[in-house]
């Protein structure tokens, strides 16, 4: 590669090469100094040969004609070079009453740009306290729940899905045992025809029951499995047909591992 | 031929007066013009073959030195090697139109003894003298290399071919094409040197 391309420096210093053989050339010389090095050598040799041809002396109309086009050309750089400032000036008398009414419209659009900032202020910190709330209301549900749980008990915490990012729940359960209770809070009760169905998944998910969740978005589940809730690897909460489905169809608003 | 130019104008170089041009000087450009407008007419009618056409190359050529005089960066090499850059590229595009024909047949011919060689009265004797001097310097140094490889700077320099053109022209293989153009470059310097060129 280098052989070829060095084989090349003698025309690109006559200019004899195609554009893609000028760019691998170039693209050598960017890393081969010495290359540099040898085809200025040839470039200096090049660069004498239009004087090895006999000089002519021009026809005087030649330089007529060409300085005639320098004249025109000054004339025509003169002529634009003074009417940007006859027309900075027509700018300036036309547009400043409308800066003026320009910089008001931003005042008044930051103004109310700040009291949407202070609206979704308030928006936020009313989401904070609804959250706090439903944090209260679950924990209130599960002090509810009959006491001396057996040591081994756990509790899994659930959370909602993208549907359903608010949602938040708790699986207390003994992972030796078929029983566990489900608490969840922030899902929204449901159109008629359409219920919440839990499902505790190892391989294909399992139904667990239907879940119903009051005006405030909250639900209590005793569930009953087949097998050792320890058995199941995560547990789901989708929205399906009233009176549930074989397995999950609709959209799925908690998943979580167990 | 018109009225000469400010002597102080005279004395610049001609990077210096490059510098003018791009500023708007027109002065600066005639002083070019005289100065250079012999060699590259010269130079365009070798490559074209035909004076009126070479003259369009010529006019051209420092139109384009008018409106381009920012682009000259003296750093990347002379003012000759960019004018004549210029020249040849629009010479080189009026040989390939194919409209003209080179007046020389590529090899050892140089005829160029019915052409207009009279002295540029405007020009010191000094300076004359001086540029008669490398000129010939450079002819010598051209004459010196052999038919083959002064045939390729002959089809490659003066007449725009590619080393493909010129392999596909003379019949030779690309190989020696190459061997050729370096060993004809490489010649050329060592002619100049000896003969103490300048430049």
């Amino acid at each position: 590669m280098e052989n070829h391309i060095e084989d090349l420096l003698p025309f690109y210093a006559l200019d004899a090469l195609t554009e893609e053989e000028r760019e691998q050339v170039e693209a050598y010389l960017a890393t081969h100094p010495e290359a540099r090095t040898q085809l200025e050598e040839m470039s200096r040799a090049v660069s004498v040969l239009p004087r090895g041809v006999p000089p002519v002396n021009p026809e005087p109309r030649t330089k007529s004609a060409l300085l005639a086009r320098v004249a025109a050309d000054q004339r025509a750089r003169s002529s634009v070079k003074s009417q940007p400032s006859q027309r900075v000036n027509r700018f300036q008398s036309l547009f400043r009453p409308l800066g003026f009414a320009v910089a008001i419209l931003a005042l008044m659009w930051i103004l109310l740009l700040n009291l949407q900032v202070v609206g979704l202020n308030r928006q936020v910190t009313a989401l904070h306290d609804a959250l706090a709330a439903q944090s209260d209301s679950l924990n209130q549900i599960i002090q509810k729940l009959p006491q001396g749980t057996p040591s081994d008990t756990i509790t899994v915490s659930l959370k909602g899905t993208d549907v359903e990012p608010q949602a938040q729940g708790q699986l207390i359960a003994n992972p030796t045992s078929q029983s566990a209770v489900l608490v969840v809070t922030g899902l929204p009760p449901l159109e008629p025809g359409k219920t919440y169905q839990v499902w505790l998944i190892g391989g294909a998910p399992v139904s667990a029951g239907l879940l119903t969740v009051d005006a405030n978005g909250q639900g209590v589940l005793i569930i009953t499995s087949e097998e050792a809730i320890g058995s199941f690897n995560s547990l789901g909460i989708s929205v399906e047909p009233e009176g549930g489905s074989p397995q999950p169809t609709g959209d799925i608003v908690v998943l979580s591992d167990l | 031929m018109g009225p000469k130019p400010e002597v102080d104008t005279d004395r610049l170089s001609d990077e210096t007066l490059a510098i003018q041009v791009s500023r708007g000087s027109s002065t600066a450009l005639e002083v070019l013009y005289d100065r250079h407008g012999a060699t590259v007419l010269g130079f365009a009618l070798r490559i074209v073959g035909e004076r009126t056409a070479a003259e369009d190359v010529l006019q051209e050529t420092f139109w384009r030195v008018w409106k381009n005089a920012e682009t000259f960066q003296p750093q990347r090499g002379s003012f000759t090697s960019w004018l004549f850059r210029i020249a040849r590229n629009l010479a080189i595009d009026v040989y390939r139109r194919g409209s003209v024909r080179p007046q020389t047949i590529p090899g050892d011919d140089d005829s160029a003894s019915d052409l207009d060689q009279t002295p540029d009265p405007d020009m010191d004797v000094a300076s004359q003298a001086q540029s008669a001097l490398e000129n010939k310097q450079i002819r010598n140094a051209l004459t010196s290399l052999p038919g083959a490889q002064r045939q390729i700077i002959e089809l490659a320099y003066f007449h725009g071919m590619t080393r493909q053109e010129i392999a596909e022209a003379t019949g030779e293989a690309l190989g020696t094409i190459h061997t050729r153009a370096r060993l004809a470059l490489q010649k050329l310097r060592e002619e100049l040197e000896r003969e103490k060129f300048e430049g």
